[in-house]
């Protein structure tokens, strides 16, 4: 069957109704998750992630599928009102969305992401239809060592690229790899790190995990440094855009898909670097006096552009995660667990033995970006209103839905302990500007590198030696190198010319 | 606007965190020591990881350590105010631990909801609210349970997912 067979039939099983209910509530809650501050889509998916015992694969994932995608519009929405950065995505959209707002184009700053969002989700959706059956049909051919050493990449990326301190990704990396040792063994059966503690046999939860670092660890430093911290609020105007800003902003919007798309395919992790390069390239390539307002009066191009590149990225991410089975970002590691859950490991195999589930995964991306292109523009003043949320009611309000998905999972009051504990731990690394991302990726990928490690090393029977024998292999560990290595020559370059 | 204060991360913090992750190294060190190799037709058993975690984690927190001795990371940012506040800290501690250690006891929702008037409580303290203190406890009295208690049956009776509950009604 050709792609736009299986796409078809994909839209046959996302259109049901309730599959569309379900899509239809991810998305308002993904934006509503957006809009507020202190969750994100990572911690919302993960609270939720005790559903996947009732709720059927196809559903779930729609709905979780949704949150993300819902929650990358309402972000913008909060980053061009209030002057606080939500998350590293939407800071850069907060540069000039703010300034905007300023000065009193709030609305056309709205109605520029909202649309940008849509145009770049859109076509970043017809890319991983294209592009994910090709890569998957390729990925097939890999075998142990190939992955172990594309695992290697993912978490190279993840900790050395990401981030201003290598030794601190590194060490949230470790500790990620540590937790997901907790348990017993997927190839011996033996307990590890259990400490005689029953609940740790069956290993740590990656809900207690990502709420602890981000939803009670979000909390604690709340409470202990922004307390006396006053956020304004711009004042919303009519969303509408004028003939100039659409000229200016279409542009913008292309320029920022084509940054972002590749960013999400590669295991490059997370989308500060392509709305940051979008960024740079609109102020540069701005003329006249669409450059004088970057920095003064808000240029919209500076939010278009951004925005695109950010969705776009976010989007693609679907193409390494549901064809490798690799997670780049915090949510799409949390969507791996969901899968997981589920018996089902994302991988080439994918395509084949879940075709209808990743198809109607695919449709409802389209149908996602249409309905919520809808819940933002016209329905944008309804979010807003969830700003005037007072901060010791969100606060205490998202502890109880942290208590739900930490407890929903295994049913175990020892699991609130840990929450607790993982909470200390957020704090502390969020503090001292330690990455959360990698402590996540680690931990979700860190048993499956495992055994692909252990099982290369048993195809060359018993020798390391295999992982530099095949070429595509021996190619990605050179990649590996040159990331770790390439920087840290031109660093050193720079300074000795100086 | 948000309200920088100056960045003054003491660097003898940062050794303080440096220390504990060369402590959990070590410790994550000495957990590899006991698991057994059986290395089988792998060549790697299931102690290889947990001593290259170790080993990695001992060079990233000595690293760590010598970067804090030497002045710390220039790098720090986010600081939203310095002088933490333990008062409305405690109050939250108390809130989790305290619906930790009682929701199998006294059920999910009203656990939940004293979750969330200690919460909610240090927050406002935090934040030095002026309210009168018996308005706004009964106020999050009430709010605690307007939430708590829904989420409670949406959970259990559409999504099946069972929480502990005081009676087996599976409504309280």
């Amino acid at each position: 069957m050709d792609v736009w067979n299986l796409l078809l039939q994909g839209f046959a099983t996302a259109g049901t109704p309730v599959n569309l209910l379900w899509a239809f509530v991810g998305c308002a809650l993904g934006t509503a998750v957006g809009v507020l501050p202190g969750i994100g889509p990572a911690t919302a998916v993960a609270m939720l992630l005790p559903i996947t015992s009732q709720v059927e694969a196809t559903a779930s994932m729609i709905f979780f599928a949704g949150i993300y995608y819902g929650a990358m519009y309402g972000g913008s929405t909060t980053s061009i009102l209030l002057n606080t950065p939500g998350e590293t995505a939407s800071m850069v959209t907060a540069m000039e969305g703010n300034k905007m707002a300023k000065s009193g184009r709030a609305g056309a700053a709205l109605a520029t992401a909202a649309i940008g969002s849509f145009v770049a989700g859109s076509i970043a959706t017809v890319l991983v239809t294209l592009f994910a059956p090709v890569v998957a049909e390729f990925a097939v051919k890999l075998g142990p060592p190939e992955y172990f050493m594309l695992m290697v990449l993912a978490f190279t990326t993840v900790s050395a690229v990401l981030g201003k301190s290598t030794v601190r990704g590194l060490t949230a990396l470790f500790i990620g790899l540590a937790l997901g040792l907790v348990g017993m063994d997927q190839i011996t059966g033996q307990v590890r790190y259990a400490a005689g503690v029953p609940e740790l046999l069956d290993g740590v939860e990656i809900v207690l995990v990502a709420v602890g670092l981000f939803a009670v660890a979000e909390a604690m430093h709340a409470v202990m440094f922004e307390g006396k911290v006053i956020d304004t609020e711009n004042r919303l105007t009519r969303v509408t855009m004028t003939v100039s800003d659409w000229k200016r902003s279409i542009p913008a919007w292309l320029r920022g898909t084509a940054i972002g798309a590749p960013f999400g395919c590669i295991p490059a992790g997370g989308t500060e670097i392509p709305t940051f390069l979008s960024y740079a390239a609109e102020k540069k390539l701005a003329k006249g006096a669409n450059k004088d307002e970057f920095g003064t009066r808000g240029a919209i191009e500076g939010v278009a552009g951004p925005e695109a590149a950010n969705n776009a990225t976010v989007t693609a991410a679907m193409i390494p995660l549901l064809t490798l089975g690799i997670p780049t970002s915090n949510t799409t590691a949390i969507l791996l667990g969901a899968f997981q859950n589920y018996g089902i490991q994302p991988g080439p195999q994918l395509f084949s033995s879940s075709a209808s589930l990743v198809w109607a995964l695919i449709a409802s991306l389209y149908i996602g970006n249409v309905m919520l292109l809808v819940l933002n523009l016209p329905l944008v003043g309804l979010w807003v209103k969830l700003l005037k949320v007072p901060k010791p009611q969100l606060y205490a309000g998202i502890m109880i839905f942290a208590t739900v998905g930490a407890y929903g999972m295994r049913q175990s009051a020892f699991d609130l302990f840990l929450l607790y504990g993982i909470g200390i731990l957020g704090l502390i690394m969020r503090r001292f500007n330690f990455p959360t991302a990698p402590v996540l990726v680690g931990m979700i990928l860190g048993p499956l590198a495992e055994a692909q490690m252990r099982n290369a090393i048993s195809i060359g029977e018993g020798s390391a030696l295999i992982f530099l024998q095949r070429p595509m292999s021996l190619s990605i560990l050179v990649v590996v190198l040159l990331i770790l290595i390439v920087p840290r020559v031109l660093k050193w370059h720079t300074e000795r010319l100086r | 606007m948000r309200q920088h204060a100056p960045a003054t991360h003491s660097p003898r913090l940062q050794l303080l965190v440096g220390l504990g992750v060369v402590v959990l190294a070590l410790g994550l060190g000495l957990g590899a020591y006991s698991i057994p190799s059986q290395a089988g037709y792998a060549g790697v058993g299931p102690n290889f990881l947990p001593w290259v975690v170790s080993l990695a984690l001992l060079a990233c927190g000595v690293r760590l350590v010598y970067k804090a001795s030497r002045g710390g990371f220039p790098d720090m940012e986010d600081h939203s105010g310095d002088h933490p506040d333990w008062v409305g800290f405690a109050w939250l501690s108390a809130g989790l631990l305290l619906n930790a250690a009682l929701i199998t006891v006294i059920g999910f929702v009203f656990s939940c909801a004293l979750c969330f008037v200690l919460v909610a409580r240090g927050m406002r303290l935090a934040q030095g609210q002026p309210v009168a203190w018996r308005v706004s406890l009964s106020m999050d009295v009430l709010v605690g349970l307007l939430i708590a208690a829904p989420v409670y049956w949406a959970f259990t009776k559409f999504l099946g997912i069972s929480l502990p509950g005081l009676t087996q009604t599976g409504w309280l």
